[in-house]
């Protein structure tokens, strides 16, 4: 999964990537209301990590004003204000959730985990398909009861395929939503990642639309 | 405590009143006493003298008394005086009254003998002529007078009192004006104010001194709740950004040089919040320093020149030249804070300039103002950060969390001390080129610097 995260503080900026990397999302940083706004109305995100003082434009402002282009990325408000009326405002411009400064790594990332989850319409955390059981929350698959071994880019790929379950995705949607920003690679990455999820997984699980992408049925 | 007062006015003004009266009355009665026995004296002499007259030595050594019927009409006029007739030998030979009691002895002169006044006088052949007056109806009459005196005075006294009590009731009510909206205001209620109807009466001096002390208050109250308020804001970044490392670093076990990174990032992220508290209390003190600013003649080209003495050292550090051309500036204020707004000014202006770049520090008057710049030869502001430069916590290089940057509060205090001296302040900029800050004051009229 791919996430932004808008916030002016360098440090914070670099602690928070620093941590979501670690759990297997790609992270996109933007430094001011101007380049955050940009980003989100030019590129899918899972989800946005949004901090309400920023320096041009502010946080409030680039939610309203993203919303209003159309944008259904959740978003997670973080700012040094926690006050009832900034909650309320926050939540009715149409934020996803909201979280003060300082706050917990662990609280951060299953709130932004949740919310993806509530974006693609899941309910639990534990997915079954076949004979795979997917652990959202643990990053785990298990085949008729075994662990199965996937690195993370496997991982994701097949928890965004799941996640669209019945639904079409195509490879640069994939593409986006697995690398961040500054990434550079090979554009055939993805069909090496599909081909090793099918060799872990089963032939069967993952169908190739020809041209235009990949689809795990429902 | 308006109350006890208006009461204790009350009453000695009613005391007042009511000695006064009560001397007058005394005086009053006194008088008319003092008449009526003036006029009873006067009487008996008369009708004394006409009895001497009228006795006449009889052959015997005794004495006679003839009197016309003029005069007999004229002594029986008189109702209430007596006389009696003695002769040589102390007998009674003639008296007006037989129920008339005679003394003993029969002294001379006027006297005063049972309620009666009396004269008595020699004639010839040492006969002695008495004459007398009871005084019972004189006296009535004066007790008549002092009783209405009394009911007047009581009834003067009654309404000096009410009008007082209405008098100190209108003169006091402006007292407990003020009374209750100071009390309102010590009770929380910082927008309470006294009502001011535009008499110049005492009073009003006092309300408007209170109001304006009562506006301080409002704004030090003010002044505090936005300092806590930045304070928590302000700080809570650089804590969101240790808790972050924090819980980073504990989650798993990581190398040594992941450990050391997050450890420097800290270190940075707690030197931020040092720099934050420093600035903050800074700037609180200034936002009270600006409520409560001392107004004094301050000469400005002296202010620069020290401000400039402070900062030699860093300039040279950074071999930086400051270059001054001042002229002479009288203004009203407060001579460390305008200090401290140079030393602002030109610590920036040194510290965003390049090797062996230049500052040029200019004083002028004219037009009743005192005209000061700063410029530097430095890295400029771009266009998009100029409007927002003045603003507390504004970063133009929000990218450097590192050394160096501050919380962003050296031109907010800057502009505070500014418009705490009825001053102003603008920015001119070009990124890559260099900085000009302007600072407008007030000058004082020549005539009214004292020179201390």
């Amino acid at each position: 999964m791919r996430l932004l995260v808008v916030e002016d503080d360098a440090d914070l900026a670099a602690a928070l990537r620093k941590a979501l990397e670690e759990e297997d999302f790609a992270v996109d940083v933007a430094a001011d209301g101007d380049d955050g706004l940009f980003k989100v109305t030019h590129t899918a995100y899972d989800a946005v990590i949004l901090d309400v003082m920023l320096p041009r434009l502010d946080g409030w402002n680039v939610l309203e004003r993203a919303r209003a282009a159309g944008s259904r990325t959740p978003v997670l408000l973080l700012t040094a204000r926690d006050m009832i009326e900034d909650r309320v405002r926050g939540l009715n411009l149409g934020a996803d959730d909201y979280l003060g400064k300082p706050f917990a790594l662990t609280e951060l990332i299953a709130r932004v985990r949740a919310m993806i989850r509530r974006a693609y319409g899941g309910v639990s955390t534990v997915v079954t398909i076949g004979d795979l059981t997917i652990d959202t929350a643990a990053h785990t698959v298990l085949r008729g009861g075994g662990r199965v071994a996937l690195t993370a880019r496997e991982y994701t790929i097949l928890e965004l395929l799941v996640r669209s379950k019945g639904k079409l995705v195509t490879r640069s949607t994939i593409f986006e939503h697995i690398y961040d920003e500054d990434a550079e690679v090979l554009s055939n990455v993805v069909a090496v990642h599909i081909a090793a999820l099918r060799r872990k997984l089963g032939m069967t699980l993952i169908r190739t639309c020809r041209g235009e992408g990949y689809v795990i049925d429902g | 405590m308006v109350e006890s007062l208006r009461t204790k006015l009350l009453l000695w003004y009613t005391l007042i009143i009511g000695l006064i009266v009560l001397t007058f009355a005394i005086a009053v009665c006194y008088g008319f006493w003092r008449s009526l026995v003036e006029d009873v004296d006067r009487d008996l002499q008369t009708v004394a003298f006409v009895l001497v007259e009228g006795l006449r030595p009889s052959e015997s050594g005794g004495v006679d008394l003839e009197l016309s019927r003029q005069y007999r009409e004229f002594i029986g006029r008189s109702p209430r005086t007596y006389y009696a007739l003695l002769n040589g030998r102390g007998e009674l030979i003639d008296w007006s009254d037989p129920d008339v009691q005679v003394p003993e002895r029969t002294p001379l002169g006027v006297q005063n003998r049972d309620g009666r006044r009396e004269l008595g006088l020699t004639a010839v052949n040492g006969a002695v002529v008495l004459v007398g007056q009871d005084m019972s109806e004189a006296r009535g009459r004066v007790l008549a007078l002092a009783e209405q005196v009394a009911a007047t005075g009581v009834a003067v006294l009654l309404l000096s009192l009410a009008g007082g009590w209405f008098l100190t009731a209108r003169a006091l009510a402006p007292a407990a004006r003020i009374s209750r909206a100071a009390t309102a205001m010590a009770q929380g209620d910082l927008s309470a104010r006294i009502p001011i109807k535009g008499t110049e009466n005492e009073f009003e001096h006092l309300a408007a001194v209170l109001n304006e002390a009562f506006d301080r208050l409002r704004l030090a109250a003010d002044v505090q709740r936005r300092f806590t308020a930045d304070a928590s804001h302000e700080l809570r970044t650089p804590l969101a950004t240790l808790a972050a490392e924090f819980d980073w670093a504990l989650s798993r076990e990581r190398t040594s040089a992941s450990y050391r990174e997050c450890i420097e990032t800290c270190r940075r992220a707690s030197d931020r919040m040092r720099r934050i508290v420093d600035d903050l209390l800074t700037l609180a003190r200034s936002d009270s320093d600006a409520v409560l600013i001392r107004r004094e003649p301050v000469e400005l080209a002296a202010a620069v020149r020290e401000a400039v003495a402070l900062l030699r050292s860093l300039a040279e550090q950074r071999g930086v030249t400051v270059v001054t051309r001042l002229e002479t500036a009288w203004i009203s204020g407060d001579s460390s804070q305008l200090v401290h707004l140079v030393l602002n000014l030109l610590k920036n202006a040194v510290e965003y300039n390049h090797h062996q770049g230049r500052v040029t520090i200019e004083l002028r008057v004219g037009a009743g103002r005192a005209q000061l710049s700063v410029a530097d030869t430095g890295i400029g502001i771009a266009a998009s950060d100029l409007p927002y430069v003045f603003d507390r916590f504004y970063r133009a290089d929000k990218a450097r969390s590192g050394n160096g940057a501050g919380a962003g509060l050296g031109l907010a205090i800057s502009k505070r001390i500014v418009e705490a001296h009825a001053g102003e302040i603008a920015c001119q900029s070009t990124l890559g080129e260099g900085t000009t800050l302007n600072v407008r004051l007030p000058l004082i009229e020549p005539g009214s610097i004292k020179r201390s």
